[in-house]
């Protein structure tokens, strides 16, 4: 460990020059001298008709980075699944466990709170998704929550009643599902001769949830996915409770 | 005061470094390589930070009221949630190592061999 900290914290004394010279060389705080910010926060709302640039950039004018971005979760998450899952056995993670690890049995208050909070969350989820093209909000935020309202079943009601809802294939279809959606949502403008993901669909009236045309199936197609991502990746960490070898195979 | 943004984001990522040389565990270093992250998002939104500047949603305030850019808060929204998945399969390699070596510490770690397997 010595040898180690030696060379990092030489590494660091020669780069602290070059950062302390980057941190004077960078723009005023609070004054910043980008143009494409301010450019799509006065031309956004009149030429696509959504309120939250936020959610503009990420569904319209960068929209090719987020289907970058929207792949690289779905990679990320498949490589887990197949991390975790290959070690276990594809025919042991499709159906629930009939033994696990022993359950810490959980106090009536736990499970009323989470079954008071989860449907709340689950609400909130949808509500957060919905709303991406005009509060803040929109598909990556709504599907984490969802997938946090869906795992507070697991801390409600534990493994069993999360497993009998939760099934990976149903899981997987609404992960890829809803970044493939997102991907062929580009393509329906070339059925027209347009440019990929050049907003072709009707727009709709500024401050109603259903504005912003095609910006809206990408909107749901990264909440589907998101969801079913995180949902996924919870279901195949808690399959690491369960019973590793041979017990429960029967 | 207007180097400070900049050196908080340096010193976030300096400190998730440390961690990350000094680890002996890998779940604490992957924690470290979090803060390392969260570093780009203390520089990405200080970039985009404008005094007086409104949220870039236009619901409730006039097109044109000056606002900080949303570019960069897109950019740290997909960057958050990318790094979580990011986390979750480094976590998984971590559930195979510690499998196969019987340890989690990143000194002990052995090169891969064939026969090894399971």
């Amino acid at each position: 460990m010595r040898p180690r900290l030696v060379i990092a914290a030489l590494g660091g004394l020669g780069l602290l020059p070059a950062i302390w010279k980057i941190a004077l060389a960078m723009p005023a705080f609070g004054e910043p001298t980008g143009a494409y910010g301010p450019v799509v926060n006065r031309l956004g709302p009149p030429l696509r008709h959504v309120s939250n640039m936020v959610g503009a950039v990420n569904f319209d004018f960068r929209g090719l980075d987020t289907l970058g971005e929207e792949l690289m979760l779905v990679a990320a998450v498949t490589g887990t699944v197949l991390l975790l899952r290959g070690i276990r056995g594809e025919d042991l993670s499709a159906r629930p466990a009939t033994a696990g690890l022993p359950v810490v049995k959980r106090a009536e208050s736990t499970i009323l709170v989470s079954r008071l909070l989860g449907p709340l969350v689950l609400l909130f989820g949808f509500y957060m998704a919905m709303h991406g093209m005009t509060t803040p909000g929109g598909g990556f935020q709504g599907g984490v929550a969802l997938a946090s309202g869906l795992l507070l079943l697991y801390v409600g009601d534990g493994y069993r009643a999360w497993r009998t809802l939760m099934r990976s294939p149903l899981l997987a279809a609404v992960e890829g599902g809803g970044a493939l959606l997102f991907a062929l949502a580009g393509f329906l403008p070339m059925v027209d001769g347009k440019a990929y993901m050049e907003n072709v669909l009707p727009l709709g009236n500024i401050r109603d949830v259903f504005s912003g045309g095609l910006m809206l199936v990408e909107n749901g197609g990264v909440a589907l996915a998101v969801a079913g991502g995180f949902a996924m990746l919870f279901l195949e960490f808690l399959e690491e409770t369960r019973a590793i070898d041979g017990e429960d195979r029967g | 005061m207007s180097v400070l943004p900049w050196l908080v984001a340096a010193w976030l990522f300096a400190i998730g470094v440390y961690g990350i040389v000094t680890s002996r565990n890998f779940i604490h270093l992957i924690g470290c390589l979090s803060v390392c992250q969260s570093s780009t998002y203390v520089l990405l939104l200080s970039i985009g930070y404008r005094w007086g500047g409104v949220v870039p949603v236009f619901y409730d305030q006039p097109v044109g009221t000056p606002a900080v850019d949303p570019v960069v808060q897109a950019l740290v929204l997909t960057d958050i949630v990318v790094g979580a998945t990011i986390a979750a399969l480094l976590l998984a390699m971590v559930i195979q190592v510690g499998r196969k070596d019987d340890t989690l510490d990143p000194q002990r770690l052995r090169p891969l061999v064939r026969e090894g397997r399971r």
